[in-house]
């Protein structure tokens, strides 16, 4: 990450803390609303790199950590 | 990078909580609350801050009702016969009726970033609820390639922050709104954070 990138990432990390993002257990709520009927947005088939959503170990520790 | 994991880029921790807060809000606003998520928005803990007190309203308004009586809140918010007392649809709020430019705007977006409007869903892609998820997909890497702050601010700028912030303020302010009074101020606040906080990265 270039020096500018990272002043930009680490000022906003303290702008969200002092802002309260993290204080609160959404977590919970929120991926159980996500996952809910309405979604209205999916991967198109074929118009990325055909990646689309994977659960690699990286995005599974998000989920866990998302679960207070 | 490459391999496996080169689509994937580190989640910042500020970026997996503005995805989850964005996808609060897409949950809250697609549809009224089943009686298991009403349950964990009620036990949610803001702390002191405005977006924290915000969101304690919001989850002791949870513990005082019934998914039953927020089908009914929902229904006449949102829905009516003939429409509901709100309108959450970027078309509207810019140009005064749906289906409009703002929405042609918005699907040609999509479909730079690999987006579609899921099957099951038959209203117009610039709801409120509908934005929310696309930004919380943008923030996670959901639809593939980068999810960049860049792409980020870009979406935000043109679909979200005109008139997010509008909207919120008028749930807030609505009636018939009791629950989602609270969901108006959590809005109008995260949506706040999110435009200030993307100006830091000019």
């Amino acid at each position: 990450m270039s020096e500018k990138k990272k002043e930009t990432a680490v000022g906003r990390r303290v702008f969200f803390k002092k802002a309260g993002l993290g204080a609160s257990v959404i977590g919970a709520a929120a991926v159980g609303s996500a996952a809910k009927k309405s979604t209205a947005a999916e991967p198109s088939k074929g118009a990325s790199s055909g990646a689309g959503y994977r659960e690699t170990a990286h995005v599974r520790k998000y989920y866990d950590l998302a679960r207070f | 990078m490459s391999g496996v994991g080169s689509e994937y880029h580190n989640i910042a921790e500020e970026d997996a909580l503005r995805a989850q807060w964005y996808g609060l809000l897409a949950g809250l606003l697609a549809a009224p609350p089943t009686p298991e998520m009403l349950k964990k928005i009620g036990a949610i803990e803001g702390d002191e801050t405005a977006l924290g007190q915000a969101v304690n309203r919001l989850a002791a308004a949870a513990r005082g009702t019934t998914a039953d009586a927020l089908e009914d809140e929902f229904q006449i918010l949102f829905i009516g016969v003939g429409g509901g007392v709100l309108t959450p649809y970027g078309s509207y709020y810019l140009s005064g009726f749906t289906y409009e430019k703002p929405l042609a705007k918005l699907r040609i977006d999509m479909l730079r970033l690999g987006i579609t409007r899921a099957d099951d869903v038959y209203e117009p892609e610039d709801h409120i609820a509908s934005l929310c998820e696309i930004l919380s997909g943008l923030i996670t890497g959901k639809y593939g390639g980068s999810a960049d702050l860049a792409k980020q601010r870009a979406f935000f700028d043109v679909h979200v922050s005109p008139w997010a912030g509008l909207f919120f303020k008028d749930l807030e302010a609505a009636s018939g709104a009791d629950f989602y009074r609270p969901v108006g101020s959590v809005g109008r606040l995260f949506m706040e954070l999110e435009g200030q906080a993307f100006t830091m990265a000019a």
